[in-house]
Parts: structure tokens; sequence; C-alpha cells
């Protein structure tokens, strides 16, 4: 092990000093990530509400009234659908949330003050936290809304001023003394309404009395009226199964392994060029002096090579995590993925090494058969972008492959078996690639 | 003592046509300078790469032994052990400091700790670059670069040192630090063969001297040898009145002293036989042509 530890050390000090070499392998891949995680993140932004399921089990005005009102604000974008639907699809992950409009609330709503308050049901995966915050509020902020504007239009309210005394009057929840208090507060009210609101009284100053009610109520529903509650909201927990629907919790999901796969080319170009370098050079005459055997040389340039792979990797996730939030689904499962993406790719470096007798030509074959690797295997776009016939030619990349490990470990929710068929097709690659790379290298400069 | 190097009938083709080595058989005894002098493409290098080991031979044998001890092929791992070479191409890593480069190879060469770290200061030591072993190879001159390589090929202490063209682009000053170190090396009781195609530098350095040309061997002994046997007779050019004369003699003293007695004599040079004027008539050519 002596030697090829020793090997290892030498290449990746030369990596680490090499400046151009280093940024291929690891600015360029973050740079990438970067800018698409940005734009992705900033599309995001942009598109705004979230999209919600919409129980409507009242039917009523009040309650198609609501969601007309969550139709055309900016936080939510609500989608009507039945109950079970609605738990699937969140359950499913392809919903953040659903809200579910209890029967009654139609009734509840126009008797804001006394009675049960309607009690929505939010069902939401209880990892999304801000989003079920969010949507509580949003809920709150509308159906409150209905209360406030009864406020705003006298005769209304004083439609229900009357209505309440004569509810009040007939109910049999309340005791005699709550029927008293609440007679004589809805009676205070109406002659208040009367005297401010009616037209003439109110002309002299009828918009200021009118804001003032507005602000007045709107003040009194946010800090509450000795423990008013117009809404009740009871949150479900509806835990996720993203492997129920394969999509991703993050825009980034889908760039990270685009990314590390940048990464991984970039490495592999790199240590494959610099064995193309130790020939052109003279170094390998002199490693072949050594008294250490020909694989020697090759497993210390397979490690190095094997160890910068799991360090961009490492780096790479570290930062998706960090800058765009992405959090794998199991990391046992990208573990594995990156272990056989980094054998992969050592086996594509070999290769490498053996595609030009110079620097150059090494280089420039290398490069080019990794930009047309990764075109094809989803390493520029994602592969649902492209035609279907593409997507089966894609299957002759190891980018495709690597993609497909990395995305089954992140948001795909891949099991073992799932597995298998991605890191089998890589370990095929690195140790055939790795065999046949080692075969065909040239020793020496004109002979082989 | 039996020689430390032996080769016989050495044959080596590139593209199964070109013979760059065509039977070639010499020695090499125990801490002699042996020298390869030829024109470049007389097939010095070849025959080098092919007495390391680097090249398969077509033909013929080679075997290195250790003074009182077994011999082998170049292959085998404990006749590599044995063996430094600086090969003609600078063999070291630009981007490693200087220090980072020997301790590399000497660490191929299974060197471990403390004897590691003295090794590498030795070598770095002797040829010169301690102080400047922290900077980055790149940093070098073309001299220091050629003694980096010598110290590379030397950390592990061999016994047998081959030098490939060992002073190509390297300026007078570190030319001669290199000649030091080789007859350092010497003293230190190394064998050494070296390749070149300067004559001055063979006649300097070697004990003994092979001359090859087009893959062969034309003829090898001691300097002195080679020239009393193919450098023919001194040569006095001497500038007489309105003329000049080229005399070959065995007795050049004599011929100069009959010169002066026949007529004014302006001036005078003697030429010496050396192996420029050798590799001349044995090949019709000049070593530089």
């Amino acid at each position: 092990m002596g030697p090829i530890f020793a090997l290892a050390c030498k290449d990746l000090r030369l990596l680490v000093r090499d400046k151009v070499g280093f940024f291929f392998v690891f600015g360029f891949p973050l740079l990438f990530g970067l800018f698409f995680g940005v734009i992705f993140k900033g599309a995001g932004s942009s598109q705004g509400a979230i999209t919600i399921l919409v129980v409507d089990d009242d039917q009523s005005e009040a309650s198609k009234a609501l969601i007309g009102k969550l139709t055309s604000a900016a936080e939510v974008k609500p989608i009507v659908a039945t109950y079970d639907a609605a738990v699937d699809q969140v359950r499913k992950g392809e919903r953040v949330a659903y809200v579910r409009i209890p029967k009654g609330y139609g009734e509840s709503a126009r008797r804001p003050f006394w009675g049960t308050p309607p009690a929505f049901e939010l069902g939401v995966d209880p990892a999304r936290k801000a989003e079920a915050g969010m949507i509580q509020g949003v809920i709150t902020q509308y159906a409150v809304r209905d209360v406030m504007k009864v406020f705003s239009d006298p005769d209304a309210l004083r439609k229900q001023t009357a209505t309440a005394i004569e509810e009040v009057s007939k109910a049999e929840d309340l005791t005699p003394v709550q029927k008293g208090i609440m007679t004589a507060f809805f009676g205070a009210l109406d002659s208040f309404m009367s005297l401010t609101l009616t037209p003439g009284v109110a002309a002299t100053d009828g918009g200021a009395a009118s804001d003032g009610n507005k602000e007045g109520a709107e003040a009194g529903a946010s800090i509450g009226i000795g423990g008013w509650e117009p809404v009740r909201i009871t949150v479900n927990d509806v835990r996720a199964d993203r492997r129920l629907s394969s999509k991703p919790n993050n825009p980034m999901d889908i760039t990270f392994p685009q990314c590390l796969v940048w990464g991984l080319m970039g490495c592999s170009a790199a240590f494959g060029i610099s064995l193309v370098v130790e020939r052109t050079r003279g170094t390998l005459i002199r490693l072949r002096l050594a008294p250490i055997a020909r694989w020697h040389i090759l497993a210390g340039k397979a490690a190095a090579c094997f160890l910068m792979l799991l360090a961009v990797s490492g780096v790479m996730l570290v930062f998706a995590m960090v800058a765009f939030g992405v959090r794998p689904e199991n990391y046992g499962m990208l573990a594995v993925a990156i272990l056989c993406s980094a054998i992969c790719f050592v086996g594509i470096m070999m290769l490498l090494s053996v595609c030009g007798k110079t620097e150059n030509s090494a280089g420039g074959i290398g490069w080019s058969v990794l930009l047309m690797m990764a075109m094809i295997g989803g390493g520029m776009m994602p592969l649902f972008f492209m035609p279907k016939w593409m997507q089966s030619v894609a299957s002759i990349s190891p980018i495709k492959w690597t993609v497909l490990s990395l995305e089954g470990a992140v948001f795909r929710g891949y099991t073992v078996t799932d597995m298998a068929l991605p890191c089998g097709v890589l370990l095929g690659i690195g140790v055939v690639g790795f065999a046949v790379g080692a075969r065909l290298f040239t020793w020496q400069e004109g002979s082989s | 003592m039996p020689p430390v190097l032996t080769v016989s009938g050495l044959i080596k083709s590139y593209d199964g046509v070109r013979r760059a080595v065509d039977g070639v058989t010499f020695d090499v005894k125990v801490r002699e300078i042996f020298g390869l002098l030829g024109p470049n493409g007389a097939g010095k290098s070849t025959t080098i790469h092919v007495v390391v080991g680097l090249l398969v031979p077509d033909g013929g044998e080679v075997r290195i032994g250790a003074p009182g001890g077994s011999s082998g092929p170049p292959t085998d791992p404990a006749v590599r052990s044995r063996v430094g070479v600086a090969p003609q191409a600078l063999a070291i890593y630009e981007e490693l400091t200087g220090e980072e480069n020997v301790r590399f190879f000497a660490q191929l060469q299974g060197l471990r700790g403390s004897e590691l770290r003295n090794r590498t200061a030795a070598a770095l030591q002797f040829v010169e670059l301690h102080d400047r072993r922290r900077d980055l190879a790149r940093t070098y001159s073309g001299g220091m670069k050629r003694r980096l390589n010598l110290a590379a090929a030397i950390v592990h202490d061999p016994q047998f040192l081959f030098l490939d063209e060992p002073t190509v682009g390297v300026d007078p000053q570190s030319r001669n630090a290199i000649f030091e170190n080789i007859l350092a090396l010497r003293e230190r009781g190394l064998t050494v063969m070296y390749t070149t195609h300067y004559m001055e530098e063979a006649q300097r350095l070697c004990d003994r001297v092979a001359i090859m040309d087009q893959g062969r061997i034309l003829a090898l002994d001691t300097v002195d040898g080679l020239v009393r046997a193919h450098g023919g007779k001194s040569v006095v050019v001497a500038a007489l009145d309105g003329r000049e004369a080229r005399i070959e003699s065995d007795d050049p003293i004599s011929e100069l002293v009959r010169l002066k007695q026949s007529g004014p004599l302006r001036d005078f040079r003697l030429e010496q036989p050396n192996l420029e004027r050798v590799f001349l008539n044995l090949t019709g050519r000049q070593l530089r042509d």
C-alpha cells in the first residue's frame, strides 16, 4: 500500500496546485449549481402561490365565496377536491396541504359572535411547518374578512343584528342572563348603527365613521375580543411519503445531481489527462523504473481520482444543503450512489487516458466525449425535458445512471432493489472501463 | 572482479523495421564511469532504456549484478532497487517542490521514516539544492532542474547510476557542477553509465568509452586507447609566409623545428587527436553532423 499511498498523495497535491484543473473539479460545478440554483429558486418565488386542495363539505354560498376569495388571493392557489383525493395527494407529496371547509361553515359565518366557530381542517406534512403557518394565516385572514365585511355594510349589519336578537331569544343553549346581556348588546348596537350610519346622520363625516368602524373592527379582530374566536383551525398531520410520488422537494433536488456530475466529469478528465502528462513529460519513466509493479502506478492514480471524486461529492452535497436547502431522503442510499458513481468515473478516467497521445489531444477528445455523454445523459438538462426516444438513447450514457442513482437517493425514494440497476450499471462501467483503459494504456511515447 | 553490467548481442527495432540497436555488446566494471558517445539518433538512449528494463529487447541479454553478489535482469525489483536512473527528459514534477519531488521518488524506493528524511536531505545537499528545497521545481533554472533530476536518481543510494544525456540544455556553470557530482559519486563507489554526444564530456569524465553510430558500437576502449588506435597523428598547423601548412606528424615538436629552420614561421597551433577525430575517422562524419 505504501507506493499506492505515495502516488495518490502526489497526484492529489498536483491537482490542488493546478489552478485550472482545480477550478474544473470544484469551481465550475459550484458555479453551475449556484447559477441554476438561483434561477430555480427565483422561479419558485415568482410563482408565489402555494397550491392547496380545498374540500368544500359545506357547499354553501359562504363556502363558495371563501373559495372565490382564496382563488383571487396571491398567497395560495386553491384546487377543489374530494376529501379522500386531497388526503391522498398530500400524503404522496404531490400537494403541500389541503383545507377542509366544514359543514355548517355558512351558518357559522352568519353569527360570528356566538355558537361554535367554523372548524377548518388543515391537512399538511408536519415537516412543512412554514407552509402550514402561512396557510393558517391566509385562511384566518379571508374567513375573518367576511365578518369584517358585515361591519362595513350598515344595512347588512342591522339585518344581522335583528336576526341575532331574534335567534338569541329563541336560543336554548343560552342562560337567561346571557340572553339578557346579548339582547341588550345587540339592541345597543342596532341603536348605534341607526344613529351613526344612516344617510344624513353620517353625511357630515360618513366616510370617516365608516373607516373608523372598519379600523375598529379590524383592530378588535386582530387583538381578539375577550376570547372571541372567529375561525378555528385544526391541523391534521399527513406525513408525506415522497416514495409514492417521486417528485422533488426542492428545485435544487434536480440540479444537485447535475452539478455533481460536472464535478465528477472534471475530476475524471483531470486525472485522465494527468496520466498522459506523466508519459509525455517523462515522469512515467521514473515511475516505471521504481521497484513497483505497473498496477501500483495505475492503482495510485485510481486511488487519487477516487478520493477526489468523493471529496467533490462531499463538497457539492454540503453546498446544496447549506445554500439551497437540499435534504436527501436517504443518506445511506446517497452514500451508495456516490460510491458507485465514483467507481464509474475512475473507469472513465482510465478510458480518457487512452484517448490521445498528447496532453492536448487527450484533453480535447476526452472533454468532447464527456460533453456528449452529459448532453444525452441528462447532465445539461433533466431527461424529462427530452423526447421519449432521446430518453431511451440516454441509457448508453453513464451520466444518466449517475443522475438516476443520485436522484433515487435525494427525492425518488429508491429502495435497495430500485437502486440495484443504476448502481450495477455504474459499477460495470467502472470496472470494464478501468480494465480496458489499463490494457490499452501506452506506457512509453511512441510504443506500447 | 566480474563486471557489474553485462550486455550481450542486444537488438532492438522500432516498427519491426528500423534497428535502433544492432547487436551491441559491452560490459561495465565496478566503480567505472562508462561512456556511450555518439551523435543524436545513434541508439544511445534506446540502449540505456533496454539496459534499465524500460524496453524489451528483440534479442540479446542484459544482466545487472551487485558487487560480489548475484546478478539478474533489469526488470527484477531487487535489481531495480540497486539502480538509479536520470532520464534525458526531466522526470520531475514541476508543481512539486524540490523536496517533495525527491521525497516522493524515495518513497517509491521503499524509504520510510527517518531514513526517508535523511536521504532526501542528503540528496538535496549533494546537488546543492538544499536552500531551494521548498521552492516549486518550475521556478528552477534548467541547470537546477537537471540537478534535481540527478538527486531523484540517487536518493535511494543506488550502486549503479545511469545518466542519459545529463547536461542537455545546461549552462557551463551547472555543467561543471554536474561533472563534479558525478566524479564525487564515483569516489563514493558508484558505477556510472553515461550517454552523451559531447566529446569533451566523455573525454573528461569517462574511464572507458564506447563510440556508437547507427545502432552499433564502432569502438570501445579507454579514451587514450581510442585516440591511439583511431585518432591518427597530431597535426601541426603553421602560418608561413603567405600560406598555411597542415602537417600530420608523430613528432610535432621536430616538425615545428624543421618549419622554423626552413623560413619565417608567423604562427602555429597543434591539433592533438581526440574523440572527435576518432569518430570522424571511424564514420567519415563529424560527431555533430
